[in-house]
């Protein structure tokens, strides 16, 4: 398989306007993924799935992410006046990164024996703005894994055939894979809980959690 | 009513001594018909017993039924979402009486594994009346098969009529539990306090 | 006229009426008595509504089956009964003479023609109701 930089070039000359990054994976051994733009996110699928150096049949698995707003700290190496002399000294500098929710879909290209591709897309935040194209269109496996990162993340996926929930029930307004989910209260009592249970009931039940 | 110690002497002699009571729960317990539904992996150890190797037919209970008309006993095997609760509450409820409810495994008693997840009921015995419970994640068909015999020791046990008698046999007590519904966050009500009522724990607010 | 001794020819039946009649309504009458004196029945709106798997009913179960339902099950009946015969034929179609294999022909050119027939009848298309 093709490189991700030279997957890259090849989308960003093919598909006028694309804009397509590169997102390292936290293990530097394992491939990263591509970050496609949600406008041109299906031509993009499109282009993968039929262009014959990639051929990318089968998308395998679509997961969504909730990125909380959080704080990045990187070392930076600032040209700095110590002592009177110019030296590279490492600063952290923290970032703030804006809160959004991401789709991921691996690919896969059976006819090519290659995979799998991961890309990804992002919506704008976690709030109102959820929108993101379908690829159901491109890959009809894709139906059933949307809906469900619809039920479970919230993401609106525009020109779905067919958004409903699909685990929880009509009617159910929360989204329980959402970091911010709070489920409803309604613990009881176990000789035996885990760590999250007895923070929990400490949180609840204060006298019985810790006697 | 027969002395059991003449009893045990007629016995002895060859004289079977019985009465309506027991010849009744003899017959019940003998032919329990389970309801056939699966819900998760504990469904296929409760297939495991139905088939020949643990032969749950020795038990008179390997009629599976694919109708509540005519099943006596549920067996609630695997994991109860919260999406099915209101289906199993109502396939209850469309069993005739009498009927039983083994819960089968821990995600039927407790929830299990899934005990803190966002879909899964933590026990079927919050909406229905549950007999006999089996612990394993799945418990082996020959737990199954102890459940079934335990059963039928409490239905041996079953007296006809006065104080003690089963629920079937006393009309004040009820044949249909009330169905939970979907709400917005969870199953409304969460539990019925007239089957399940653990000891409650005093919040500090 | 009957004399002392004869008795009604028409009696034994007068007598098996009876004892049917009898045989048939105990175990109803037991039943009947056992549920008044022990078990008490407990109907329920959830228990007497239709049974739908366990989920709400949608609608009421009496509607109508098309007839045409009919007409597939007796022409399936006879690719079944073809299925029957072939086989076995099958089974020994090497051994058999030249004679057997063109009455096994002639069974299926009878098929056939009823199968033709149907066709021509126009009853292997579906109309929309």
């Amino acid at each position: 398989m093709q490189t991700l930089d030279q997957i890259k070039a090849t989308l960003e000359q093919k598909i006028t306007g694309a804009r397509v990054e590169i997102v390292p994976n936290g293990i530097a051994t394992l491939p990263g993924s591509l970050l496609v733009d949600n406008a041109h996110a299906l031509a993009v699928a499109n282009f993968l799935k039929n262009d014959s150096q990639f051929q990318f049949d089968f998308a395998s698995n679509v997961t969504g992410i909730d990125w909380p707003e959080r704080v990045i700290k990187e070392k930076v190496k600032v040209k700095k006046l110590v002592d009177g002399v110019e030296k590279d000294v490492d600063e952290v500098v923290e970032k703030t990164t804006p809160a959004y929710l991401e789709c991921v879909y691996h690919l896969y290209s059976i006819s090519r024996g290659e995979g799998p591709l991961t890309i990804r897309l992002r919506t704008s935040d976690r709030g109102q703005n959820v929108n993101l194209p379908s690829l159901t269109p491109v890959w009809r496996s894709c139906e059933f894994q949307e809906r469900e990162v619809y039920d479970l993340f919230g993401i609106q996926f525009t020109s779905h055939p067919d958004l409903r929930r699909i685990l929880m029930w009509e009617g159910f307004v929360d989204h329980p894979m959402r970091k911010d989910y709070v489920e409803p209260d309604d613990y009881e009592y176990e000789p035996t809980p885990h760590d999250e249970l007895i923070a929990k009931a400490q949180r609840h039940y204060p006298q019985e959690a810790t006697s | 009513m027969i002395d059991e110690t003449l009893r045990n002497e007629l016995k002895r002699q060859g004289v079977f001594t019985t009465n309506l009571a027991e010849l009744y729960n003899w017959g019940r317990k003998n032919s329990l018909w389970p309801l056939q539904f699966g819900l998760a992996c504990c469904a296929i150890e409760m297939i495991a017993a139905s088939m020949a190797r643990f032969d749950i037919s020795r038990f008179g209970a390997e009629v599976f039924r694919p109708s509540p008309r005519q099943a006596d006993l549920m067996i609630v095997a695997g994991t109860v979402t919260k999406k099915m609760a209101p289906q199993v509450v109502r396939l209850y409820n469309q069993m005739p009486e009498p009927k039983y409810v083994i819960a089968m495994g821990a995600c039927a008693i407790s929830g299990g594994p899934f005990k803190q997840g966002y879909n899964v009921l933590k026990g079927i015995d919050r909406y229905i009346p549950v007999d006999i419970h089996i612990p394993g994640c799945p418990p082996r068909p020959e737990a199954l098969l102890h459940a079934l015999m335990a059963l039928q020791k409490k239905i041996e046990s079953d007296k006809l009529r006065g104080g003690g008698r089963p629920r079937h046999l006393d009309p004040e007590q009820p044949s249909e539990f009330p169905v939970p519904e979907c709400g917005a966050h969870d199953l409304v009500p969460t539990k019925n306090h007239t089957l399940w009522n653990p000891k409650p724990i005093l919040r500090k607010s | 006229m009957l004399t002392q001794n004869e008795t009604n020819p028409h009696l034994f039946l007068a007598v098996f009426i009876a004892v049917a009649i009898v045989f048939a309504l105990t175990p109803l009458l037991i039943a009947r008595l056992w549920a008044k004196l022990f078990s008490p029945q407990k109907r329920g709106p959830i228990k007497n509504s239709t049974y739908e798997c366990g989920l709400d009913k949608q609608a009421i179960g009496w509607v109508q089956f098309k007839a045409e339902y009919y007409l597939y099950a007796i022409i399936f009946l006879v690719f079944d009964v073809e299925i029957l015969f072939l086989l076995p034929f099958a089974a020994v179609f090497k051994q058999l003479s030249i004679g057997a294999v063109v009455a096994m022909l002639v069974f299926v050119l009878l098929l056939v023609e009823g199968l033709a027939w149907a066709c021509l009848k126009g009853l292997l298309k579906w109309r929309q109701s």
